[in-house]
């Protein structure tokens, strides 16, 4: 299966298209979405991410198509 | 039925006649309403070479095509005038309750000519439009005068919506704008100057007319989707305020900018609102600091960390949002420990002006910036222009061009918030110095000499937004192409790769992710996103959108969908960029018929990073800004050597008979 991923900058992008999609065995969850980007463990409990929008755990599972996004602030105001 | 009214009211304040004008289907589909209809209207209406302060110019309240056609963050209203700082097209934009308000009147824009012999406000309803004394409350600031306004015009179904000017724009100053919903403004251009000047103290609507939308049923699907992703998305409670600069650190050493999910930000804006950048844009470079001639080590963490969003988010005790919004991220803060302050209250100081008269004077107190934020929103003036006006005497003071004889015995220093406040009240009231520094840093410099240019922050008169176009060089492009130069709500990188156009537009290039240094290029690729973005945001423009739905991204909130629904025009995301573009052409085109010559529109050199920063996360950092901007010309069809649109251009957007 296939998931879009909106990776923060510092992540390894090894496995993500130019889609910025993935590919994962059936039965995946996030944690095996992190674990490719390579997120460094200390980090984790500071990101904001979320799976459809919704709010998710290291252990939601993923489904084809699903759309994986961290908060990347924006400088602005 | 189309979401527009068809309608503009064209009132002459010089002979006090008010007629309504119809305006054809064509002209909507070619300029959408907001900023497109107001250009497409000023373009005929002034005559070449109209003083700005005088009865020739004309001045536009327009709303946006998709306000209150059921579509969200959709409720920003435009002010467009020929602007009396820069000479040159001039418009500026404002959220809170007023842009519905003209279209329930029964128009789509509402225009003024002429000038009045006396102060007059203009009062509109669903049945009548009429001129009216305004004698009482001219001389009041734009508070005071809108309490009184709203209280008198008050109907059984409520109260009016105003846009007002204080006293700022009565006596003309260059910097001032327009006020609405107690304090908000529609600052940049100078368009309050031209408000005064045509002795027009308000525009009062007390309309309930409907609003219409082609198809209701598919806005309320689109609109809910989005709604639903930015009610979902919230910043946990245990991360502070302080995660914000962990973050702006890290981004300030990455080497690399990938595309982000800009929807994601609805979160820090519903905790923070724009405040959530006070810190952040210090540490990571995007706040210029010390009239951009600093860094963060100059201003000092103990200094800057007063201005954090947890501090000022402290002194909220209300949040609210504008009309269509589902963020929500403004607010009222309470003021404390200001001696000489008679205010409670404020609207939350936004980003800008907590930067211009914070970072950009050395100034960490955040007690005055709460007191100053309501001083600029009741006078009507423009705070990121006032703060450059400040940062600038403070310079010349520091460089002995200013003496304390010229100050009135202030000792201006960086941080010396006393001294700031004191010369920010010269300026509101044109007193003493003050009264030079009121029409804007360019204007002053002038008149000053001495060599005081050099520390005048300008392009083409306005003092540019409080982003760093060292941190985000397509910032840079936008502060001198854009014919309303200085603006910092046209384009930039961040922006471009929030919004990801690619998605829609087939000639915008798409990105995943790429070394950030290719942003310091003057390459072709550059200059195609600096094109769809520019043309983009004149869409926005046109339907009263909001900037920070825009950063959502167009695959989260998506205009063009929301203008098929509206309109049932079924038109594409490339016929509505050429729509943006057609735009942005004629601003050019006006800006050329008044003579302003596009080559001197020039960022500072410190701006471009001549010579770069010696310390602090822009260390080093230069930006070949003017070749960014010729090739941008050429990217837009126009001559790339003069930035004047070129014939088959001109051709191509149906705009000849703009073209004397």
């Amino acid at each position: 299966m296939k998931v879009k991923v909106y990776a923060p900058a510092f992540a390894s992008f090894q496995h993500l298209d130019d889609d910025s999609s993935m590919k994962l065995p059936e039965g995946a969850t996030l944690n095996d979405v992190f674990r490719r980007l390579k997120i460094p463990l200390p980090l984790r409990p500071f990101l904001v991410y979320t799976v459809n929008y919704e709010k998710a755990g290291l252990n939601t599972p993923l489904n084809n198509g699903d759309v994986v996004s961290f908060l990347t602030p924006l400088a602005g105001g | 039925m189309k979401g527009y009214t068809g309608k503009i009211l064209f009132v002459d304040l010089s002979t006090g006649r008010i007629v309504a004008e119809p305006i054809p289907d064509e002209v909507y589909e070619s300029f959408l309403s907001g900023v497109g209809l107001g250009c497409y209207v000023l373009h005929k209406k002034i005559p070449k070479g109209a003083d700005p302060l005088g009865p020739d110019n004309v001045l536009g309240f327009v709303s946006g095509l998709l306000t209150g056609t059921g579509s969200v963050m959709t409720g920003r209203w435009m002010a467009v005038a020929k602007s009396p700082l820069t000479g040159g097209w001039g418009d500026a934009n404002c959220g809170g309750t007023f842009s519905p308000a003209i279209k329930r009147c029964g128009y789509d824009g509402i225009f003024f000519r002429g000038t009045s012999d006396r102060p007059v406000y203009l009062y509109v309803d669903s049945h009548k439009a009429e001129l009216r004394d305004a004698t009482h409350v001219w001389g009041k600031d734009a508070v005071e005068a809108e309490d009184i306004l709203e209280e008198e015009c008050a109907k059984k179904q409520g109260k009016p919506k105003i846009a007002v000017i204080g006293t700022s724009g009565e006596k003309q100053s260059l910097i001032s704008g327009i006020c609405n919903d107690h304090g908000r403004i529609a600052a940049r251009s100078g368009l309050g100057a031209v408000m005064g000047s045509k002795k027009l103290k308000a525009v009062v609507l007390a309309g309930n007319g409907r609003i219409t939308c082609e198809n209701p049923e598919l806005m309320k699907t689109i609109s809910k989707e989005f709604t639903g992703k930015v009610r979902k998305i919230n910043i946990p409670r245990f991360l502070s305020g302080r995660l914000l600069e962990i973050a702006a650190n890290l981004q300030s050493r990455m080497t690399r900018v990938a595309v982000p999910d800009g929807i994601m930000a609805a979160g820090i804006l519903k905790k923070w609102g724009t405040g959530f950048n006070n810190v952040m844009g210090v540490v990571n470079g995007d706040t210029p600091i010390k009239n951009w001639n600093g860094s963060g080590l100059d201003f000092g963490k103990s200094r800057y960390r007063n201005l954090a969003p947890d501090l000022l988010k402290q002194r909220e005790v209300k949040r609210y949002s504008c009309y269509s919004c589902v963020v929500g991220c403004g607010g009222i803060s309470r003021i404390e420990d200001i001696a000489e302050g008679t205010f409670r209250e404020t609207h939350t100081p936004e980003y800008e002006t907590v930067s211009a008269f914070g970072s950009l004077l050395l100034n960490g107190n955040l007690d005055s910036i709460l007191y100053i934020n309501e001083l600029l929103n009741r006078a009507g003036m423009d705070s990121i222009s006032a703060g450059h006006a400040v940062a600038f005497a403070i310079e010349c003071f520091e460089n002995g061009i200013l003496t304390s004889e010229d100050t009135g015995g202030l000792q201006l220093a960086w941080g010396n918030t006393e001294a700031i406040v004191k010369l920010l009240k010269q300026m509101i009231h044109r007193e003493g110095l003050g009264d030079l520094l009121a029409d804007g840093v360019k204007a002053a410099s002038r008149r000053i000499g001495k060599g005081s240019l050099k520390y005048a922050i300008h392009v083409g008169g306005q003092e540019p937004g409080l982003h760093d176009s060292r941190f985000d060089p397509m910032m840079g492009v936008h502060y001198c192409a854009d014919p309303t130069p200085g603006k910092h709500t046209i384009g930039c990188f961040q922006y471009y790769n929030y919004v990801q156009l690619w998605n829609e537009v087939s000639w915008a290039p798409k990105i995943s992710i790429y070394p950030k240094y290719e942003e310091y290029l003057a390459s072709s690729e550059n200059a195609t996103k600096s094109v769809a973005i520019s043309c983009y945001k004149q869409v926005i423009d046109g339907i009263g959108g909001c900037l920070f739905a825009m950063t959502m991204g167009v695959h989260n909130w998506n205009p063009f969908r929301m203008l098929n629904a509206a309109t049932n025009w079924h038109k594409t995301a490339d016929e509505y960029l050429e729509i943006g573009m057609r735009i942005q052409t004629l601003k050019q085109l006006f800006n050329i018929r008044e003579g302003i010559d596009p080559r001197n529109n020039r960022a500072h050199p410190r701006m471009a990073g001549n010579p770069p920063l010696e310390n602090g996360p822009l260390e080093g950092k230069s930006v070949p800004i003017h070749e960014m901007v010729a090739l941008y010309w050429e990217h837009m069809g126009w001559h790339g050597e003069t930035g004047i649109p070129a014939k088959e251009t001109v051709e191509k957007l149906s705009l000849t008979d703009f073209v004397a």
